[in-house]
């Protein structure tokens, strides 16, 4: 009898097969290339040039491009394109972090506004208002100014800065998804804040911030070499962009290379990133 | 075979007068990530003038489709792949969307489920009434606009008509906002109305006053009514004749009461006998096993078979063709006439 | 009489007011929206009882309140013999071992980041229903009570039909072996030809496990399919409550009345026997003084234009808020 009523049901849909379809998504790889190719000539920098970041070579200073120094050398001797090489791990790892650490302070707290409401989201919301009311590099610098230059005072002044726009957005999100019937059912079924927090709402609303992340990613660079350049990030001789930049400003009209090269290599990195996250954004978003 | 449906030799009980819509063999394609969706498959039907003709089926039937078809709103890459879809001696399918929209709003109007959202909220209902007679310039002026507007919001039953002209569609409740769009579907006297589920968002007891002014319209102004829906109830009370698709296809057309008394497809049987009554013993249902198909990748042979008590061999690798198994009453089946009427009933023995 | 497995009483729920979100923000009082109004019904072990009504009618949001999903502004909740109105937190979460939800959407109701092993596997896991070894077990038997086929288990939501996804919806529910489900419209988002399947599910659930059902739904037919008793609600009130038979036969209140003569039946030869009722379901923000109805009712005098109704027994568990029942049953 129940059998009759209760017919098996095959479902509907086979689970598709995902074949990533690789033309689609040129920006992704072309950046994620570059990004790949010049990390990995970081890592192995020591085996592709002769050459030390701080070794000194003071009877080869100023040296224009050659095959022996492809980006020259500046006045202590160093060779640039061995600097540049080994600036490329430090400042992607930077990036990185300084994108990462907003990323967690900012969904946490955003999630924990959104998800509560009331006097707690009021709180989180009016400290939300008050960093977003400043711009972003001027306030990582009055932090700075306050912690005093290195490479700590960095890490913590990029996140303060950054996280703002994080908790926002997220909030938003969760404000959506907690009226959302499968939130709902998650209380019917007597679950705690916190599964239904970590385990059913935050999945949900990751996404738009990965995609913000990936567009900050750009921001976050220019501003890590920002400010080394203005000698509050990295401290001098470590081989860094903006260290590089700030040692070449005085060279500017008779050494050409000091600069314009290391530049050209910001730049690239940049568009890389730029690139690799429109992608991933791009991917995300078809995949939702 | 198919030219049969489209002619008023084939529609039962109406003029000689050609049909006001004379859809033929209409194909309808979506590509999609996952391979192209036939979504309305080789689909044929005829309005008569006057008539109200139905088209039921399920989510995904392709009754929508077919409707959107008709007017070229299917919205790119999705596109008519073959057919004709003939209205007042041409062919629609093969006009350009610029002289598609000398037709749509002026010769064939559409009202659509979500009558809240149809209405644009920074406009008055006034100014959304009089919008079409302006642009198809039946009428000269704003204000000659409006004074129709107020005519026509009386026709459809919306009180206190020059009162209420100049409200926001916000200040309309949802079967009030219905009758707005009705009321701008006949802004420029369409022969022809298309009505998408105009009453699946409503309240049963709205449902029941938008339905019946459907009808009164249909009857007073000499419209004819492209009415989709998937419910039952609703074809039995305002259709003459209605076709039942399922999975794209048609596969089953007919008047409407014979349908009722009679279907001769397993689908219809089914579908008829699933539905619970308010009248009459309170006997158990028996469902149609399953769930319609994915049109990726439809079944072999008749698209229903997986689903059908009927089922054979036959039914698995063959294609069947819609035929006309009484005078005016066609079905996709090959097993149309060993089909049994209590074929769904004798399930469970 | 036996003992109710749940008793309502008195119930209300008042949204908005000048405790409301949108007062403190804009400094104005808000309107205060009456969506449930001093509701009172009780349901017998085993049987299920539906709940009828329009939108705004207030029937999800008193299905709601009686898992304390939304929290009832007065009024008492007794389900088996405790007041569930004054639960703690800790002691409620027990209690919704007890009651279950199943809701209307099988799309958004479903979590779309967790296959069906995951839904399952963690319900039983929060809740200690079963002993870690037996969770695979139990999540197999409950894929079969459900009629979904055992390979289902490792997918997300979205590679199943609408009918399939409600199957899931009614696992989860069924999970936590409660005694009581308020189903929320939980046909009335599948197909037709799917709808009777759920339908025979949740008869056969009942018979199986014994189960006690409030089933909410807008649709008529349905519910008479399913019903043991019914209530209809019209502006948070409920205005007529009955057996099936009683309610679908001799309805006496001119709602339910209209109700059944608005209702579209799949028969081409039906009239209805009723004039059809006329104007739109009035706002629960600013509901009609007296009885709710008087505004569409052909009955309505005086009398219903002032003073609201109370519930009248008309025949042995047959009760209406109409002041001309009498009359309405004459003209029948």
């Amino acid at each position: 009898m129940a059998d009759a009523v209760l017919p098996p049901v095959k479902p509907v849909l086979a689970p598709p097969r995902r074949r990533v379809r690789w033309r689609q998504h040129t920006n992704m790889l072309v950046g994620g290339g570059i990004l790949v190719a010049i990390l990995l000539a970081s890592i192995f920098a020591d085996h592709l040039t002769p050459y030390g970041p701080l070794e000194q070579n003071l009877r080869n200073t100023l040296q224009p491009p050659s095959w022996a120094h492809p980006f020259g050398t500046d006045n202590f001797g160093r060779d640039i394109f061995t600097r540049v090489l080994h600036a490329a791990k430090l400042d992607l790892m930077i990036c990185f972090l300084c994108v990462f650490f907003p990323w967690v302070l900012g969904t946490a707290l955003g999630a924990v506004a959104g998800y509560f409401g009331g006097l707690v989201e009021t709180i989180v919301m009016r400290i939300v208002d008050t960093f977003s009311a400043f711009p972003f590099l001027v306030m990582a610098i009055g932090i700075i100014a306050i912690l005093g230059p290195g490479i700590t005072s960095m890490y913590i002044a990029l996140t303060l800065a950054g996280w703002s726009m994080y908790a926002r957005i997220v909030r938003a999100e969760v404000l959506v998804v907690r009226q959302s019937e499968y939130v709902l059912a998650a209380r019917a079924l007597g679950y705690g804040h916190v599964r239904i927090m970590f385990g059913h709402i935050l999945p949900n609303v990751i996404t738009p911030t990965i995609i913000f992340a990936m567009t900050d990613i750009v921001l976050v660079i220019l501003s890590t070499v920002s400010l080394s350049f203005l000698g509050l990030g990295v401290q001098p001789p470590t081989a860094e962009w903006g260290i590089i930049l700030n040692e070449a400003k005085g060279f500017l009209l008779i050494a050409w290379w000091m600069v314009t090269l290391p530049g050209i290599v910001i730049v690239i990195v940049g568009l890389a990133l730029s690139l690799f996250g429109d992608g991933v954004a791009q991917w995300l978003r078809e995949r939702a | 075979m198919a030219t049969v449906l489209g002619t008023a030799a084939g529609t039962v009980g109406t003029s000689a007068a050609p049909p006001i819509l004379d859809v033929r063999s209409l194909t309808t394609t979506i590509p999609t990530a996952r391979g192209t969706l036939t979504v309305v498959d080789d689909v044929s039907f005829a309005v008569a003038q006057g008539e109200c003709f139905g088209l039921v089926g399920e989510s995904g039937s392709g009754k929508s489709m077919t409707l959107r078809s008709i007017l070229g709103l299917i919205p790119p890459p999705g596109r008519v792949a073959s057919g004709e879809v003939r209205h007042a001696g041409r062919d629609l399918v093969r006009l350009s969307q610029r002289e598609l929209n000398r037709i749509r709003g002026r010769e064939i109007a559409m009202i659509v489920q979500d009558a809240v959202s149809a209405l644009n909220p920074v406009y008055r209902i006034g100014r959304q009434i009089g919008e079409p007679m302006l642009e198809h310039r039946i009428v000269k002026g704003a204000r000659s606009a409006r004074a129709r507007a107020v005519a026509l919001m009386a026709k459809v039953g919306i009180p206190a008509p020059e009162k209420r002209v100049d409200d926001f569609p916000h200040q309309f409740s949802g079967g009030m906002c219905q009758r707005v769009v009705i009321a701008t579907a006949l802004a420029c006297d369409p022969g022809l109305l298309l009505a998408d589920e105009p009453t699946t968002a409503l309240d049963v007891t709205i449902q029941d006053q938008i339905l019946k002014l459907l009808v009164a319209l249909q009857r007073d102004l000499g419209l004819s009514l492209l009415l989709v829906t998937h419910d039952m109830g609703v074809v039995a009370q305002t259709c003459q004749r209605v076709a039942v698709m399922y999975a794209g296809q048609i596969v089953e057309l007919v008047r409407t009461d014979a349908l009722f008394r009679q279907p001769r497809h397993p689908y219809t049987a089914g579908l008829l006998n699933c539905v619970p009554r308010l009248d009459g013993p309170a006997v158990r249902l028996k469902p149609i096993p399953g769930a319609p198909p994915d049109l990726a990748a439809p079944p072999s042979g008749c698209r229903f078979h997986p689903r059908c008590p009927l089922a054979t061999e036959a039914c698995r690798s063959q294609r069947p063709e819609l035929v006309e198994v009484a005078p005016g009453h066609f079905s996709r089946c090959i097993r149309h006439h060993e089909m049994p009427p209590d074929l769904w009933k004798r399930l469970d023995a | 009489m036996p003992e109710p497995l749940l008793q309502v009483t008195g119930l209300s729920k008042h949204f908005g007011g000048h405790r409301g979100l949108v007062a403190r923000l804009g400094g104005v009082p808000a309107p205060r929206l009456v969506a449930v109004d001093d509701v009172s019904f009780s349901i017998a072990r085993g049987e299920i009882f539906s709940l009828v009504g329009e939108s705004g009618s207030g029937k999800t949001t008193l299905g709601r309140t009686i898992l304390r999903l939304v929290e009832p502004t007065s009024g008492h909740i007794v389900f088996d013999g405790t007041d569930i109105t004054t639960l703690r937190p800790a002691q409620l979460r027990k209690a919704r071992r007890q009651i279950q939800m199943i809701f209307q959407d099988p799309v958004s109701s479903l979590n779309p980041r967790l296959t069906v092993r995951q839904m399952l596997g963690e319900v039983l896991r929060v809740h200690a229903v079963r002993p870690a070894s037996q969770v695979q077990a139990r999540i197999a038997e409950l894929l079969a009570l459900v009629g979904l086929p055992a390979d289902s288990i490792d997918r997300t939501p979205k590679h199943f039909s609408g009918g399939q996804r409600q199957r899931i919806g009614i696992a989860r529910a069924l999970a936590v072996e409660p005694r009581f489900i308020v189903a929320d419209e939980p046909v009335s988002a599948v197909d037709v030809s799917v709808q009777s399947q759920i339908m025979n599910l949740l008869l056969d659930l009942r018979e199986r496990l014994g189960l006690t059902l409030l089933f909410i739904a807008h649709d008529l037919s349905v519910v008479r399919y399913l019903s043991d008793r019914v209530g209809v609600m019209y502006l948070g009130r409920i205005v007529e409550v009955g057996s099936r038979d009683q309610l679908f036969s001799a309805p006496r209140h001119p709602y339910t009345r209209a109700l059944l003569s608005a209702a579209p039946r799949p028969d081409p030869n039906h009239r209805a026997t009723i004039a059809a009722i006329t104007g739109e379901p009035p706002s629960p923000l600013n509901p009609p003084s007296g009885c709710h109805f008087h505004t569409r009712c052909p009955l309505a005098t005086d009398l219903c234009r002032s003073v609201a109704p109370l519930p009248e027994l008309v025949a042995p568990g047959h009760e209406v808020r109409c002041h001309h029942h009498d009359h309405a049953a004459v003209t029948a």
